[in-house]
């Protein structure tokens, strides 16, 4: 396993290195910063101005030039400078902009994997029963349902028709609010419920049918007919394996929500990182978005790292040689 | 199973009992983080009146208690902060980095700083920080000096004074110089065959961020003669000389050398803060409290201030509301819906259809202006159908712009646009010297079969199909683009396009995304006769109360003149309006030189290069329940919700 896990590890930054490769050069074709000075009228953006965006950018350079001065900067903790930011360093931005994220990453990921568990136990335990159907129709709607419009219809129920319905309005409908803990729970509550409804949908999916293939298998029948407690069939013998394959879904959507939200956050006037890539996209800052994007595959490759290393030490089964 | 049977019911139970408990919890105190509530007659709705990001700081004074101006406006105004839900967080507060976005922080500045001259939603200018109207002296040799007066008493929000020495320290600030360090910066070196590439001195170098010292660079001197008079003389008459000095900067906080004050404003503008960590004095009614980036802005009233004069306010006092918080919600819908809960108070945005919804609930106030901003198409004359005037005349006959107004506008705004849309390419309509030479022209009406008849006298056959072709020049198809994604511009397309249609003329809309617009088909000449790739451009631009700037557009080789229009008339028509003092004169002057550019009056062979559509209102939207009285908010690059902060009283 220690084996496995250095050669994993030793390959994951090698893959880092390829994929910081292609999102430079995708994002530097695709992301011209020189488009700033296109929308900016001559007598303001002149020729000091371009002068200086394309010292900073290195313009001037091939882009494998610039990806290998990046790289450089890179691995020294200099991810660039936010020029539409105040002209700070990007660390900085992201320094303030990451908390925020977890603050919706976390309660979202703790609540969806609880209740998308309890969804799926309950929709295999009771497969082909009215609530079985209800929560498989549940679940196709919130997989369907976009997730703005979502966020959106949220914001009108709980902060429109709510309020005109009660005289109150008990969540916040945008923005990020700290006065106190329950401001924060008003605030996080509407983004959150966003987050969790595509994630519940679907890793109940999974869960009911990582739970059915535990409980038809034999060693529960086994279980059974020893007489044991169906309780302890289901939470002891039958849960606890069903989970398995729920640890590589956990992971890859733990590192998807770490790496920011774009339309929740975008919705909810959420400052988080997500919301930070779509303002950097739209303005041409090309450091943030550079920096977002890695971020965003460094996280995936050593989440899916984690999600292989887990696999092997919660399923003895499995070997890695 | 027996099990899952007898208690299927319990943990669903326990879990909606939990969330019903969670839920009651935070809906007990009406509004999260609401300072204060109340209740209103009409709708029984409880609502926010006051700021609800929960760090609001409130004034040392009562609104409604001793005002500067002796007003007794405010009256029985609530107290809290006005909370405004905008999209657009600025990079930073330094206006003049050209790396920043420049409307929403000219908007934010607009409560922070006075200027000599503010603009008013009719787009003139009025004296803010002066006392009376400048009086300009023609000195007989060639220069001129201005006389100016500042209103006496005046403090910074701090405390010091405002003196006329602030306004020196400003202009000496914004042309100081050190030595070039590095030549090269000056020259652009993205555009090697430019034959203006020279570095226009190459000892020196402008530590002030500026893009354009436009009117500055021919001050000769700024004398000070008593702390509220000063003046100002230029080598040669500018124009535009009341939009100088729209800002004045507080001397007492920088250093005395101007090229290290100029480092210094560089840097505390940014954040709004000097290197001692305080907050830059103001002078306008608001200032600067803190800035939470990516989530809200914060200002607190200054209640040093001096009270606004312009002809909009009736309030002539120190702002009632408390202070201000600008919500940054990146979503236009989100946007609405937080007016809508009440946990914004104004939203000046381009919601555009679901401001319909707004502008009939009875909840809200939607109080547009129309502001400077205008909306027109402009023909690339390189194009061989558009180089003809009989095609450019006959797409100024077929367009029907009351039909543009009335199908798009009104709903929206009712009668604050013109039904006969806009004339003029140098003054809108709202200005007392604008003058409809489009409409006097008779264009702009659908006059479909004038439109024809010109086509058919300049060569053109009708095809199959009803559009027209030209034997050399083919079928009449013209391309409009523009930057994509302004859900009313591209409306107002399909619109004009199915007018032209009438005429046998095929519009073809062609728009892309903002940047890729300008960098593709209306940037770089794609041959070595400076031919772009667009034929009809459908543009907003922004006028003002000096229109003198618009001939930039129109001037020949200027590098502000997309349409490929040299008429050396024109050129020295433009240098003389630019020098006429006499502002009645002027506006005459200027409306000659429209002449030029919206009709084929004075230049019949290549005038006519512009549309002029209409202007742009402002999407403006109050509500009702939390704030008991508005304010005029017009849309223009300087103004903006605040620019009237003193007037909003919060529901008492």
């Amino acid at each position: 396993m220690l084996a496995y896990t250095v050669r994993r590890l030793f390959s994951s930054v090698v893959l880092l290195f390829i994929g910081t490769a292609v999102v430079f050069g995708l994002t530097s074709i695709s992301s011209n910063p020189e488009l700033l000075l296109a929308t900016c009228p001559p007598t303001r953006c002149g020729a000091e101005f371009r002068s200086e965006m394309i010292q900073m950018y290195q313009l001037d350079k091939t882009i494998p030039e610039r990806y290998v001065s990046w790289l450089g900067d890179a691995v020294q903790g200099d991810l660039g400078t936010a020029v539409r930011d105040g002209r700070r360093p990007v660390t900085e931005v992201l320094g303030e902009r990451l908390p925020k994220t977890l603050l919706l990453a976390i309660p979202a990921f703790v609540l969806t994997a609880l209740i998308a568990v309890a969804l799926g136990v309950y929709s295999a335990v009771r497969q082909y029963s009215v609530g079985d159907n209800a929560l498989t129709a549940f679940s196709f709607i919130g997989i369907s349902m976009p997730t703005f419009f979502f966020g959106l219809l949220l914001q009108v129920f709980w902060g429109v028709w709510w309020q005109e319905w009660t005289g109150t309005r008990p969540f916040y409908v945008t923005g990020y609010h700290n006065a106190d803990f329950m401001d924060l729970v008003s605030s996080l509550t509407l983004p959150v419920a966003t987050l969790m409804l595509v994630s519940v949908a679907g890793e109940s999916r999974f869960g009911r049918a990582s739970m059915l293939e535990v409980i038809n298998s034999e060693y529960i029948r086994t279980a059974r007919a020893k007489g044991l407690p169906e309780r302890k069939v289901i939470f002891h013998h039958a849960l606890r394996n069903a989970l398995i394959p729920l640890v590589t879904i956990w992971a890859l959507d733990f590192a998807l929500l770490l790496s920011g939200s774009v339309i929740t956050e975008t919705v909810f006037a959420w400052p988080g990182i997500g919301s930070y890539f779509l303002r950097s996209i739209t303005n041409y800052d090309l450091d943030p978005v550079m920096a977002i994007m890695v971020f965003t595959a460094a996280i995936t490759i050593m989440f899916n790292l984690i999600a292989d290393v887990m696999y092997g030490v919660l399923d003895p089964r499995v070997r890695y040689d | 199973m027996n099990l899952w049977r007898s208690r299927k019911l319990a943990w669903p139970a326990l879990l909606l009992a939990f969330v019903l408990i969670v839920a009651a919890c935070g809906g007990d105190s009406d509004d999260p983080g609401a300072d204060a509530t109340t209740t209103t007659a009409a709708d029984d709705i409880t609502t926010t009146t006051a700021g609800d990001t929960g760090t609001t700081t409130e004034g040392t004074d009562a609104p409604g208690t001793t005002l500067a101006g002796g007003d007794d406006y405010c009256g029985d105004a609530g107290e809290g902060n006005l909370i405004w839900a905008h999209e657009q967080e600025p990079p930073d507060l330094h206006l003049d980095d050209p790396a920043n976005n420049l409307t929403t922080t000219a908007w934010a500045r607009q409560a922070l700083l006075d200027g000599l001259y503010g603009i008013t939603a009719a787009t003139t200018f009025f004296p803010e920080l002066l006392a009376e109207e400048a009086v300009m002296t023609d000195n007989g040799d060639g220069t001129f000096t201005g006389t100016f007066v500042l209103r006496d008493g005046m403090v910074w929000s701090d405390g010091d004074d405002l003196t006329a020495d602030d306004v020196k320290f400003t202009f000496d600030a914004i042309m100081a110089t050190v030595p070039d360090t590095n030549p090269d910066d000056d020259i652009d070196p993205a555009d090697p065959d430019n034959p203006d590439r020279v570095d226009p001195d190459p000892e020196l170098d402008f530590p002030y961020l500026i893009g354009d010292r436009t009117g500055y660079d021919t001050i000769t001197s700024v004398e000070v003669t008593s702390p509220t008079e000063f003046t100002i003389t230029w080598s040669a008459f500018f124009g535009g000389w009341k939009s100088l000095f729209a800002e004045v900067y507080p001397s007492h906080v920088f250093d005395a050398d101007p090229a290290t004050a100029a480092a210094e404003l560089n840097d505390a503008f940014r954040e709004w803060t000097l290197a001692s960590g305080d907050a830059i004095p103001t002078s306008g009614p608001m200032a600067f409290e803190s800035w939470d980036r990516g989530v809200a802005m914060h200002f607190v009233r200054n209640d040093n201030y001096h009270g606004s004069q312009s002809p909009d306010v009736e309030n002539t006092g120190i702002a009632c509301v408390s202070g201000v918080d600008i919500n940054y919600v990146l979503d236009t819908d989100a946007q609405v819906n937080s007016l809508r809960s009440n946990q914004a108070h104004v939203i000046m945005t381009q919601p555009q259809t679901q401001f319909t919804e707004l502008a009939t609930d009875a909840n809200f106030t939607v109080n547009p202006q129309a502001g400077p901003v205008w909306e027109h198409w402009g023909f690339n004359l390189l194009n061989p159908h558009l180089a003809k005037p009989a095609v450019r005349e006959a797409l100024a006959h077929a367009l029907d712009k009351q039909q543009v107004v009335e199908t798009l506008y009104t709903p929206l705004f009712g009668d604050l646009l013109p039904t006969a849309g806009l004339g003029n390419a140098y003054w809108m309509s709202n200005q007392p010297q604008y003058l409809d030479h489009q409409g006097e022209a008779g264009y702009g009406t659908g006059d479909v079969d004038a439109a024809r008849a010109l086509l058919e006298g300049a060569g053109y056959v009708e095809g199959a199909d009803g559009v027209y072709e030209h034997p050399e020049d083919g079928r009449l198809t013209l391309r409009v683009g523009t930057t994509g994604g302004n859900q009313l511009r591209e409306l107002q397309q399909q619109l004009i396009q199915a007018q032209m249609l009438l005429a046998g003329i095929e519009i073809m809309i062609d728009n892309l995304p903002g940047g890729e617009y300008f960098s593709v088909p209306f940037g770089a000449p794609v041959n070595e006769a400076g031919e772009t790739n667009w034929e009809i451009t459908q543009f907003a631009w922004v006028g003002g109360p000096w229109p003198g700037g618009a001939s930039f557009s129109f001037r020949t080789g200027s590098g502000n003149n997309p349409y490929q229009y040299a008429n050396a008339d024109f050129d020295a028509k433009s240098e003389e309006c630019d020098q006429i003092v006499d502002e009645a004169e002027a506006a005459v002057c200027y409306n000659e030189l429209d002449l030029f550019v919206t009709t084929l009056g004075p230049d019949g062979e290549s005038g006519l290069i512009v549309l002029p559509l209409t202007q742009k209102p402002s999407f403006f939207a109050y509500s009702n329940t939390a704030l008991s009285a508005g304010a005029i908010s017009p849309d223009a690059n300087s103004a903006g919700p605040i620019v009237n902060v003193v007037d909003y009283k919060l529901a008492g």
